[in-house]
């Protein structure tokens, strides 16, 4: 039970403190912009192949149930296009996002709490949390939904491709927004930004706490991934059923 | 002027190349070595790896089983919407859970999670020379350290699977009901009639191979780190990356492999 509430408590806090200390002392634009390219730009790769590769998936899937059914899968285009851009093209792009910088961004922060170098940083009338966690938080509401639409547009793509090449069929059918409307761009936009903040302020709780030597490094890098791949999940969840329970 | 541009990309490519080969030969040095060391390994580690690597990943197992099991349901969903084929969800999903989205989710979670930690413990003992310290001492490093990793990985998937395919199955069940209005008793029914006991044991494979992949390709990693406490850093990112990347190849291989067989 306590873990439970550790697990929510804590980066609610972490984001007032970050709030309220970066309203006090400001944000330092050029470190924010810094690590927009650390998170966005460095995991653009990673995001952009693995979206790829699942919305090759996708299409195979499809195609297998389709047969079962009505023979073409090509009929279905627009309502998995849909799907792509409300649910799947979101989570997984913000999954394989917190994966990749709520490891590094852990490592960071616990490294430097291990050297001691934060509270050299207090000590020189600097703040940790406006200084060190603000301009993450904001790379990652930044970031994660720019990811989002470029994973969206990388499973789309290869979606087409791989329907036309390997399966004899009409691909750009799975690109027909005939069914997208602003309510999905709306679900996908939550998600997305609940995302971006919630990996960086993950990240940032698990690495503060770090104390000790190397083992305590890697220790923080398993907790904030943990914690930020979970986080996504939830979020996902969440904003799903919710949306699916007022049916919009 | 097109000459310095094309030698440059010249040169990137051999490098990538030269890379490539190199990953792909330590990769299978630490599968040699860890084969080789199987009947010295060391237990205690062994026993700690299984509790750290199994245990201790359960919560985020079946939430990623979960979500798994919502997605699916949401996939398939849009045949009942379109067709009213009720009959067919419990195919569906059992067929994208068993084959697909739970294997794949849960690789690149154990990935994250076990494949960072990996690397990184074992690129900090490599950067301090510990491990030569081992080897000086006539001790080897991969009875010690890589090969109980390897197996408590691969114990720890195949006992994963089964648990995050029980709760996905059961979460779609649940989702099914709350958002289609699909009682359980019909999902259940359809699920026994169109499954076989093959599609369970393609995602089994499929789980197998990737808790494979990820612990040979992390160990590998943070067994070549080199410099200081910056390259352990770089070792954990990198072992996520080239897992995930794995896995995707792994994948497609296998799906394709095993949709022939089927």
């Amino acid at each position: 039970m306590k873990r439970v509430l550790t697990f929510f408590g804590a980066p609610g806090v972490m984001l007032a403190r970050t709030v309220r200390a970066s309203l006090r002392e400001g944000v330092p634009w050029r470190e924010t912009l810094a690590q927009v390219h650390a998170l966005g730009g460095r995991s653009v790769w990673l995001v952009m192949s693995g979206m790829a590769f699942f919305g090759a998936v996708l299409v195979t899937i499809a195609n297998a149930q389709a047969k079962k059914l009505i023979g073409n899968v090509a009929v279905l285009g627009p309502a998995y296009f849909e799907m792509l851009v409300r649910e799947l093209g979101p989570a997984v792009s913000a999954l394989l996002t917190a994966a990749r910088a709520g490891a590094s961004h852990s490592a960071e922060l616990s490294t430097m709490s291990v050297n001691e170098q934060v509270e050299a940083l207090e000590m020189s009338a600097g703040d940790p949390y406006a200084d060190l966690v603000a301009p993450r938080v904001l790379a990652g509401v930044v970031g994660v939904p720019m990811l989002c639409v470029l994973g969206t547009v990388a499973a789309t793509l290869s979606a087409v491709v791989v329907a036309s090449l390997a399966f004899d069929i009409d691909g750009r059918a799975f690109m027909d927004a005939r069914y997208v409307d602003g309510w999905d761009v709306l679900v996908a936009v939550l998600k997305a930004v609940g995302c971006g903040l919630y990996i960086p302020l993950a990240a940032a709780v698990a690495g503060l706490k770090a104390r000790g030597g190397a083992e305590a490094v890697g220790e923080a890098t398993t907790d904030g991934v943990v914690a930020a791949s979970l986080g996504c999940l939830l979020i996902d969840l969440t904003v799903s059923l919710a949306f699916q329970f007022v049916r919009l | 002027m097109a000459a310095p541009v094309s030698s440059a990309a010249l040169a990137w490519l051999g490098r990538s190349v030269l890379g490539a080969v190199e990953g792909v030969g330590a990769l299978a040095l630490v599968a040699g070595r860890t084969a080789w060391a199987l009947p010295r390994l060391e237990r205690r580690e062994l026993a700690r790896g299984l509790v750290q690597f199994g245990y201790g990943s359960l919560p985020l197992a079946l939430a990623t089983a979960a979500m798994a099991g919502v997605i699916v349901v949401v996939q398939a969903g849009i045949y009942i919407q379109r067709f009213g084929a009720r009959a067919f969800l419990g195919w569906a999903a059992g067929y994208g859970v068993l084959w697909e989205f739970g294997p794949l989710l849960l690789g690149l979670i154990m990935s994250a999670r076990i494949g960072a930690r990996n690397a990184a413990e074992l690129a900090t003992l490599k950067v301090g020379g510990q491990i030569e310290g081992l080897r000086g001492i006539g001790l080897d490093p991969f009875a010690l350290l890589v090969a109980p990793r390897v197996v408590a990985m691969e114990v720890s998937m195949l006992a994963l699977s089964t648990f995050t395919f029980l709760v996905a199955i059961l979460c779609e069940a649940v989702a099914a009901k709350l958002t289609l209005n699909l009682p359980l008793r019909v999902f259940f029914g359809t699920f026994a009639d169109m499954l076989s006991p093959f599609d369970i044991v393609g995602g089994v494979v499929k789980t197998g191979a990737f808790g494979l992949a990820i612990s040979l390709v992390s160990t590998a990693v943070g067994l070549r780190a080199k410099g200081g406490a910056r390259a352990v850093g770089e070792a954990a990112a990198s072992a996520v990356v080239l897992g995930c990347a794995a896995i995707f190849l792994l994948d497609f291989l296998l799906t394709t492999l095993l949709s022939r067989w089927s």
